[in-house]
């Protein structure tokens, strides 16, 4: 056995053991606020089984391991329905960018600690009402104050800032340079006077993204994690840096293997469904795609054994898997019939098709619009041309509104 | 899992790459659409000084012992520049059928001559509409074959057809020299394909596998015969994928090259999406030879490359406009090549099925 599946066996062991403590099954029914308590003990629990901050380093309180050791926990994990999801962006992005251009380090390491052990929760204040795939085009703005800054504005699409001990900002320093120019990166405290957080209900019904307003938000320099005007390129690098993330060929959605146990039980003029070309066309042609997925995954985690770069494909995960679901969460719920409009706001969006059905939209705009990753595609793989821009080069505040 | 290409069969990939592009061109491959019975010749002399005929047959008969994966990257190169004959694909069909089922006086006798390609090898195991039918037109009594097998890929060419028949006791997959065969060539859009119906009238046939057994044989020739045009197939999408980029990067309209608009820009962002599914797919199965999962994996390598090709087809076309509809284009050869390719070795429909079977549990 190679080192990485007796790492894999090892943490398979260790999370099929905490599984009834904390996964699904143990979650069923808590309300939202009971299920982050529930999420920050068994992150806990992570940590103190050494599978907190897999691949970073050790002097942060990480294991020093790799993006491999890493992936292949997370896809054993996934297995489980952790309520891992208030931690998925704190230690995805902000805690490790903190790591990297914090500027007083002894302060960092003290927040890394405390939110690989699930006590702080760390949230990114990136997109704003003008402002979502064109992050660029932000309009919260910080300006010199004493020997600090003073932030107003408002950011949208914050996930999990109603339980945010801390957040990474990018605001807007010059609006007199173009737009990319005049943005700086900041870390603010969630608690400070004059942070406003107000939850957004989904149209699934939770609540796990927020408007956070910013009313003369007062931090000092120290705060500041780019040069002035430097914070887009600390953006990028903040988007960049879970490269390496378990994927789900599954779009975050039921298996198939739950579309073909409904197909097998459910039956249309007096016949099986199983039995129905429609519906053998779908599950053969959604398998075919997920197998498809699963391959470029299985070649990727090769690739970084073998020290490789995994191929750009790997990008093409989020954009076919989530759409696909999408369709086939509508027909699993129409197969049913008169029998499909129930629905339950509390059920798991991996093994109930009318919460996945409700939820894919999120996910084929979070993170990422299907439009955008073809745009990334088409320019940074195949090396077509940028749309058409007409604020390129022009000072922030002289684009046309 | 899936495996990465290891040096040597990358340079499988590259050097068959090479020569393709030097020694097949359009121009000489859209004659051949016009003239029925005739494929490229410059193609198969290739195929047969390079070894490739060679590359999946045993050592003991003359050949490399090599695997899907290594043909399977010919037939990806082959792909690109269009394959000028069906035969690596038919060729490897046959041998492999007498290599798995064969006597060793049958082995003896062809597969050397596959090896080189001194023979050439075809499959006729579909009966019309049906890919692996439970009732063959073909019948077999007496070591003797009679009716006719409809739409053989190679058959006008071939020196001998492994042939799924119906015997007395079940069906029986044969094999039959074709020597004397009526061969009656189909005017077919993709001529160089060399299809024919065999019309077998009492010609001597010898049993490879029959009964109960001779279904599940074809059924796994035709899914090794289906990894290897799955890779062409993605072969094919991929350098459509590319012409459509190369053309959307340097044709103006508006103003401006037509890959800034987003219709365009989209359109080729999911091409590539289909063609790296489709060579993930294939890379996957080829690995899987041998393994239970075999089968399922060859039906999802076929129906993902079968939708790449298609639709890369239709896209490059789309994206060239006027021009692209023109015969000196040739962009048609490729969406000539889709279609036939999208029907040898079963349709989608039969692969979708094949796979459902086996998803649920209800594989024959």
């Amino acid at each position: 056995m190679s080192a990485i599946e007796a790492y894999r066996e090892n943490a398979a062991k260790w999370l099929e053991s905490v599984a009834p403590t904390y996964g699904k099954a143990a979650r069923k029914g808590l309300s939202e606020e009971a299920d982050l308590a529930l999420g920050r003990r068994y992150q806990n629990a992570k940590f103190e089984a050494g599978y907190a901050g897999i691949n970073w380093p050790t002097e942060y309180g990480g294991q020093g391991l790799s993006h491999i050791e890493k992936v292949t926990f997370e896809s054993e994990e996934m297995k489980h329905g952790f309520p891992t999801g208030y931690f998925g962006i704190s230690l995805g992005m902000p805690v490790p960018i903190l790591m990297q251009f914090g500027s007083d380090q002894e302060f960092a390491k003290e927040r890394v600690l405390k939110a690989l052990k699930g006590e702080e929760i760390w949230c990114q204040l990136f997109s704003e009402p003008a402002g979502g795939s064109d992050l660029a085009g932000l309009r919260t703005k910080a300006e010199p104050d004493g020997n600090g800054w003073k932030i107003n504005g408002q950011k949208l699409w914050t996930s999990w800032a109603q339980y945010s001990d801390y957040g990474v900002i990018v605001v807007r320093t010059d609006p007199n340079v173009p737009k990319h120019k005049g943005l700086t990166y900041f870390w603010v405290d969630m608690k400070a006077p004059g942070v406003e957080v107000r939850p957004i209900k989904l149209a699934g019904g939770d609540s796990h993204v927020n408007e956070v307003f910013f009313d003369d938000v007062k931090i000092s320099d120290d705060h500041r994690m780019s040069p002035v005007g430097g914070g887009f390129a600390v953006a990028m690098a903040t988007l960049m840096i879970e490269r390496y993330v378990a994927t789900d060929s599954a779009g975050f959605g039921p298996h198939l293997d739950l579309f073909v146990d409904l197909a097998k039980t459910t039956e249309i003029n007096g016949k099986p469904l199983i039995k129905d070309g429609r519906i053998r066309q779908q599950i053969a042609r959604n398998y075919a795609m997920r197998s498809g997925l699963n391959a470029i995954t299985a070649r990727a985690m090769l690739m970084m054994q073998a020290g490789m770069t995994p191929g750009p494909e790997g990008s093409l995960n989020k954009l076919v898997s989530v759409r696909s679901r999408q369709k086939l969460s509508e027909l699993a719920i129409d197969l049913q019939g008169s029998d499909g409009f129930a629905y339950d706001d509390h059920a798991q969006q991996k093994d109930n098709w009318t919460s996945s059905w409700i939820n894919a939209p999120t996910g084929r705009i979070a993170g990422g619009a299907d439009e955008m990753l073809l745009n990334t595609i088409a320019e940074k793989i195949l090396g077509l041309p940028q749309d058409h821009r007409p604020d390129k080069g022009v000072a922030f505040n002289q684009i046309p509104a | 899992m899936s495996i990465l290409y290891d040096e040597a069969q990358q340079s499988i990939a590259n050097e068959s790459r090479r020569v393709l592009e030097a020694r097949v061109s359009k121009e000489e491959l859209l004659p051949l659409l016009e003239s029925t019975g005739h494929y490229h010749d410059g193609f198969w002399d290739t195929a047969r000084e390079q070894g490739w005929t060679a590359l999946a047959v045993p050592e003991e008969y003359d050949g490399l012992a090599l695997g899907l994966v290594e043909l399977g990257l010919i037939a990806h190169q082959a792909g690109r520049t269009i394959s000028g004959a069906p035969f690596l694909t038919s060729s490897f069909g046959a041998a492999k059928a007498i290599e798995l089922y064969g006597s060793d006086t049958q082995k003896q006798k062809w597969l050397p001559r596959l090896a080189s390609g001194e023979s050439i090898g075809a499959v006729a195991i579909a009966s019309g509409a049906d890919a692996l039918p439970r009732q063959p037109r073909v019948k077999f009594a007496n070591e003797q074959i009679k009716g006719v097998a409809t739409g053989v890929s190679g058959g006008l060419t071939a020196d001998l057809a492994v042939v799924l028949s119906q015997g007395t006791a079940g069906p029986a997959l044969v094999l039959a020299e074709l020597d004397g065969v009526k061969r009656h060539a189909i005017e077919s859009f993709d001529n160089s394909r060399c299809i024919a119906n065999l019309d077998f009238a009492a010609t001597p046939a010898e049993i490879l596998v029959e009964g109960p057994k001779a279904r599940a044989a074809a059924l796994h020739i035709l899914a090794l015969q289906a990894v290897i045009t799955a890779h062409e197939q993605t072969g094919g999408a991929e350098i459509l994928m590319e012409t459509a980029r190369d053309y959307a990067v340097t044709r103006r309209a508006f103003g401006q090259v037509i890959g800034a608009f987003q219709s365009v820009k989209h359109r080729v962002a999911e091409l590539y999406a289909l063609v790296e599914l489709a060579r993930a797919n294939c890379i996957h199965a080829a690995s899987r030879e041998g393994k239970d999962d075999f089968v399922t994996a060859a039906a999802a390598a076929r129906l993902s490359a079968t939708e790449a090709y298609d639709t890369a087809a239709r896209d490059c076309i789309q994206i060239h406009g006027g021009i692209g509809v023109t015969w000196e284009a040739g962009l048609h050869l490729h969406m000539r090549r889709a279609r036939s390719l999208a029907i040898e070795q079963g349709n989608a429909l039969f692969w979708e099925d094949i796979l459902v079977d086996r998803l649920t549990g209800e594989a024959a």
